[in-house]
């Protein structure tokens, strides 16, 4: 009995020890990936109407409104760490990383965070990921991927809106102002609109591959639908325009 | 005889053209007066020089012919008469009259059902996207007479310019694209022959029917999106 308790506890000390020496190697390397990303924070005061222009390399760019008159931007850099130097002109805050990183072969992703005033202009564009922006009420929101990435635009109510991408899905969730321009293009993926029922505009939406054009519980009946490819009418008075072309995907209305 | 009435007729007393008794009255003055005495010898001076230089330095070499110059120039500035225009010249019989109101009207109802169908229904296509189904009637009296492209030409014409354009960024992107990291190549690879693929897919329907007009106009967009591709990723 006295034997089984001694080897119990040395079967046990033995575990302690194994456990603390992958506890030990597990920290050694944690900090190694902590410093791998490093982080970059500026804040700018803001004037009313500011815009933000921000030209990404590749990661994703979160923008939202916020109820102060300064731009804050904070930004995790992987590895190795692209150059990072935003620059506040006439009333616009410049990100632009491939040129500040011209000439550089290998360049780690960025992600962005950035806040902004409620009426800001957004113009962000990336070569690759993913671009996020919400509650943004300013004359325009601009977001552009190059190649593959999703868009997705939340409480917009923007004049002027303008989603464009490879492969990727865009989804947009706003209010369409009279007298407005909206257009989503897309080469793959899906497009879905997330509208009041009372928007007026004048559509023209694009789906020749898929023939996906799908109005839910929006009315119909002023449409025109060809041969399903192009969908071409009006919803209301037909005061704003919006065009929606997607080459290779679908394309869906959803009532807010 | 005072300085004034002497200075009068100091230049006629030079010339020794002045009579006997007026002379001896200048004479008598020139004596007294030392200034009117200083203006004779003045101009007594200037009268011997221009006595003593030689003709050549005052007479032009070919005095006849700076005034021919002088002449012609003179007669160059003057405008000569407006000859007065012949009256009645225009001629025409009642019924040329008529052709010509005819076609006026002809041109300016033309003009004017153009303009009002481009004011009220603006295409909003472009051009080269076109079909000769969708073609105005003077659109294709244009392209019969060579004064523009049929939307066949116009469409070719347009793609050659792409291609060209797509040829110019390619070599740019196939210059850097060794720089980029794996996702960065994956991602304008996967995005590139989904372009391509779209670019077959038009390509071969417009085969089949040429006068599709989406398939072009999907066609012209797909290839823009191919240029734009390049373009952003020849700048990394």
């Amino acid at each position: 009995m006295i034997f089984n308790v001694i080897n119990y506890s040395r079967c046990f000390l033995e575990r302690k020890t194994t456990i603390l020496l992958l506890l030990s190697v597990v920290f050694f390397f944690a900090p190694g990936d902590a410093a791998a990303q490093k982080k970059f924070s500026k804040t700018y005061p803001a004037s009313q109407n500011v815009r933000l222009q921000l030209l990404n390399r590749s990661g994703t760019v979160t923008v939202e409104g916020w109820d102060r008159q300064e731009v804050s931007i904070s930004a995790y850099l992987e590895a190795p760490a692209a150059n990072v130097a935003p620059q506040s002109l006439s009333g616009t805050i410049y990100i632009n990383l491939v040129k500040d990183n011209q000439g550089r072969g290998d360049v780690g992703s960025v992600n962005f965070t950035i806040r902004v005033p409620y009426d800001s202009k957004v113009d962000i564009e990336t070569k690759v990921g993913n671009l996020n922006v919400s509650n943004i009420r300013g004359g325009f929101v601009r977001a552009h991927i190059s190649s593959d990435g999703d868009i997705t635009l939340t409480n917009i109510a923007s004049g002027v809106v303008s989603a464009q991408n490879g492969i990727g899905n865009i989804f947009f969730d706003g209010e369409i102002q009279s007298g407005g321009n909206y257009r989503f293009t897309s080469m793959r993926g899906d497009i879905n609109l997330r509208i009041p029922s009372n928007s007026a505009f004048r559509l023209v939406a694009t789906a020749p591959s898929t023939r996906n054009i799908n109005f839910g519980s929006f009315p119909g009946g002023n449409m025109r639908f060809g041969d399903g490819r192009r969908v071409v009418g009006q919803f209301g008075d037909g005061s704003a325009t919006m065009t929606v072309t997607n080459q290779r995907g679908s394309i869906a209305f959803i009532r807010r | 005889m005072n300085c004034e009435e002497c200075q009068e007729n100091l230049s006629v007393y030079l010339d020794g053209e002045l009579d006997e008794t007026l002379s001896m009255l200048v004479r008598t003055h020139l004596t007294l007066c030392m200034e009117c005495a200083k203006l004779c010898e003045d101009f007594a001076v200037i009268l011997d020089t221009c006595q003593t230089e030689p003709p050549s330095e005052i007479i032009p070499p070919n005095s006849q012919a700076l005034w021919c110059r002088i002449s012609n120039t003179l007669e160059g500035d003057i405008k000569p008469p407006v000859a007065e225009q012949p009256r009645g010249g225009w001629r025409f019989s009642f019924l040329q009259v008529g052709s010509a109101v005819l076609g006026v009207a002809l041109i300016s109802s033309l003009l004017t059902v153009v303009g009002i169908r481009n004011y009220f229904e603006p295409s909003g296509e472009d051009f080269t996207s076109r079909s000769a189904v969708t073609q105005t009637t003077f659109e294709k009296i244009l392209s019969k007479v060579g004064l523009a492209d049929t939307p066949f030409e116009a469409r070719l014409r347009r793609m050659k310019e792409q291609e060209s354009a797509i040829s110019y960024w390619d070599n740019r992107v196939q210059a850097q694209r060794a720089k980029w990291d794996n996702k960065m190549r994956d991602a304008f690879d996967r995005n590139l022959n989904e372009i391509n693929q779209t670019v077959n897919e038009y390509t071969m329907i417009l085969q089949q029917n040429p006068d599709d007009d989406l398939s072009g106009e999907m066609l012209d967009s797909a290839l823009n999106d191919k240029m734009n591709l390049l373009r952003d990723f020849s700048e990394l």
